[in-house]
């Protein structure tokens, strides 16, 4: 009924747009994950807003040199990184605003199949007292709520990023969805070789 | 006896999970297969995946929580796990780096309006 290849777009192309933003506005470094899919289709529209995005903070940073530029002599260095520090908020807050309204927007155009799974996508999460309870298993003291609310979300990404790339393996090999170990395995492998899987269990001696 | 050591493709009917199949590293009770398999639909997968992939993902991301615990352990407050020292692990995966700022920026932002409301009730 689905046809997988569009509907994993789909959805691909609703879980990308999120970190599409951030880093933009963060880090600014890794577009790695998300211009790592490879489907065109998705490509074209994730590339089409990263670019509103890049242009948007590049306009930004260009205003904010000039102004910094004309009024350099006047206000001393703590005012200075105070106001740019307001200027860099307020951008933020709109450039959150302008995100709201996309995603609104696009939640809006969404079909029934669509909401269930965005749906699924929002509201799955670990169970905090499962997470809270390996957690403390393995460190052998108690450990404050912001740690176990920051791993369970740390292994939802982790979850996604394996998913993600079992669909990729899948639609690679001409398969379809349900993904079956093979396509499971084949992803670990194509993570661990990019080390977005931590193994410490294998110690590469670099001198002996 | 030669008959159970078979049953590792079959464990979805044993769901005690105890002795009889052993799928990989769990000897343990499945803890996450409700949840996972939403994810996985989420995600993008089937909206009935395959056990055996639940199964799968979820030794992963139960390694995964072990390998991220004790690297925390080793850094920062030797013993303990911290939020400062999860996000450093984290700091060179954008994704998940952005993630971590976004849920703890949300808890607070919870815990004061949730705080606000409570003065707000009793002030009245």
């Amino acid at each position: 009924m689905a046809d997988p290849a569009r509907v994993k777009t789909e959805a691909g192309f609703g879980e990308a747009s999120t970190p599409a933003e951030r880093p933009k506005q963060g880090e600014g470094s890794g577009d790695g994950p998300v211009s790592g899919s490879t489907a065109s289709e998705p490509a074209a529209g994730q590339t089409s807003m990263k670019e509103d995005g890049k242009a948007r903070s590049e306009d930004a940073a260009a205003g904010e040199e000039e102004e910094e530029g004309s009024s350099s002599l006047h206000p001393p260095p703590a005012k200075k990184l105070k106001v740019e520090h307001d200027k860099k908020k307020e951008k933020r807050q709109k450039v959150d605003e302008d995100e709201i309204q996309k995603m609104q927007v696009l939640v809006s155009s969404f079909s029934e199949e669509q909401l269930n799974r965005y749906e699924m996508y929002r509201r799955s999460a670990f169970p905090k007292a499962a997470i809270k309870r390996l957690i403390q298993s393995i460190t052998g003291s108690s450990v404050s709520q912001n740690v176990v609310i920051a791993m369970s979300g740390i292994a939802k990404v982790f979850a996604g990023e394996i998913v993600e790339e079992a669909l990729d393996v899948c639609e690679k090999w001409g398969d379809t969805p349900p993904l079956q170990p093979k396509h499971m395995r084949e992803a670990v492998r194509r993570l661990k070789s990019r080390e977005q899987i931590p193994n410490t269990k294998h110690k590469h001696i670099l001198f002996h | 006896m030669a008959e159970e050591e078979d049953d590792p493709g079959f464990d979805e009917d044993l769901d005690d999970g105890g002795n009889g199949g052993d799928s990989g590293q769990g000897k343990r009770k499945r803890l996450f297969s409700k949840e996972l398999r939403c994810m996985m639909y989420g995600f993008g997968d089937d909206q009935n995946p395959y056990t055996e992939s639940v199964d799968i993902l979820e030794d992963l991301v139960i390694e995964f929580i072990t390998e991220m615990t004790h690297k925390a352990m080793s850094i920062g407050r030797q013993g303990r796990v911290q939020v400062e020292d999860i996000v450093f692990l984290i700091r060179k995966d954008p994704r998940k780096f952005a993630r971590v700022k976004d849920l703890l920026t949300m808890n607070e932002e919870l815990k004061k309006a949730r705080k606000a409301f409570d003065e707000a009730n009793y002030g009245s």
